[in-house]
């Protein structure tokens, strides 16, 4: 039960990582590297590679590589999820989902 | 036939909210309103079924369609109930094991009353499930402040209650207020759903 529970906040919490992490991205220019991406997420670095992970299977994010360096950019997916967050936000809440 | 398009235009409106988010309460709710809509369907065609025999003198013999029909419609909106009561709840549950049960339970629900070829078990056991759906949701609401969707939620939940007893073709008054009550409820379920379509599009552009 206390596992459920722990599985719930973090769902609950998931969708609102989802979206400071693609903003984060997004106020860099849509461009910044993973180590600053950690930092500023505020997640440890498991947690981190765990949304990482996710995102990018979920095709969010892409990886880019320019002048060897690796850096994070948004796709088409990513920007649609910033864009209808809040809108998908108040519908959760409207409807007590 | 305007219930399903709306039941259907529901679920399609929240696709996209699902697809980028894979919430689960989203999920549950377009599912809901799928299988409300689909249960419609059933209802439409089991009407054109018996349009058609009146008109067309097609002998068609009722206890054929009637347990079908009840299969049908009995496990669709059983489970539709369901999934509108997972889409409040499915934070304080383990999810798998209790859609798993959900389904054994419509599916249980569709097969006594086929076999028996009672509507009644049917309505007697959905109105059950629909009344406890309702103690729930007040007893997860107690000390907090019930929105204006929520009660709207009963309101529907109410209504499909009284909509099965339509469908149960109990009639304790004369044929011309039987249909004018049925109009009545019919229409008042159709502002409903109108309502919270027009809700979720508010919402979900």
């Amino acid at each position: 039960m206390i596992r459920l529970v722990i599985d719930t906040m973090k769902k609950r919490d998931r969708l609102e990582v989802i979206f400071d992490i693609l903003s984060i991205i997004q106020k860099h220019h849509n461009s910044i590297k993973p180590t600053p991406l950690l930092r500023y997420s505020n997640l440890s670095s498991s947690g981190f590679s765990e949304y990482y992970q996710e995102l990018t299977v979920k095709g969010f994010i892409k990886e880019i590589i320019s002048d060897e360096k690796k850096y994070i950019t948004l796709t088409d997916k990513g920007f649609r999820y910033l864009e209808k967050y809040r809108l998908i936000r108040g519908f959760i809440d409207e409807f007590e989902l | 036939m305007c219930v399903v398009i709306l039941c259907f235009l529901i679920y399609l409106k929240t696709r996209e909210s699902y697809e980028l988010t894979k919430h689960s309460g989203i999920k549950y709710f377009r599912d809901a309103f799928l299988f409300f809509g689909l249960s419609y369907v059933a209802r439409f065609f089991f009407s054109l079924i018996f349009l058609s025999r009146m008109a067309f003198d097609i002998h068609i013999p009722r206890n054929i369609i009637m347990p079908g029909f009840i299969f049908i419609m009995g496990y669709l909106s059983t489970i539709g109930i369901f999934y509108l009561m997972f889409g409040f709840l499915w934070k304080k549950f383990d999810n798998k094991m209790i859609i798993i049960a959900a389904h054994g339970i419509a599916a249980l629900l569709s097969i006594i009353a086929f076999t028996t070829r009672s509507h009644l078990i049917l309505l007697y056991l959905q109105s059950i499930f629909l009344i406890v759906a309702i103690i729930l949701s007040i007893m997860l609401h107690k000390g907090k402040k019930i929105t204006q969707t929520i009660m709207f939620y009963y309101l529907l939940c109410a209504l499909w209650l009284i909509n099965l007893w339509i469908i149960s073709r109990i009639r304790p008054f004369s044929f011309g207020i039987d249909f004018f009550i049925d109009l009545l409820f019919e229409i008042l379920s159709l502002i409903l759903l109108g309502y919270i379509y027009y809700k979720i599009s508010k919402w979900v552009k």
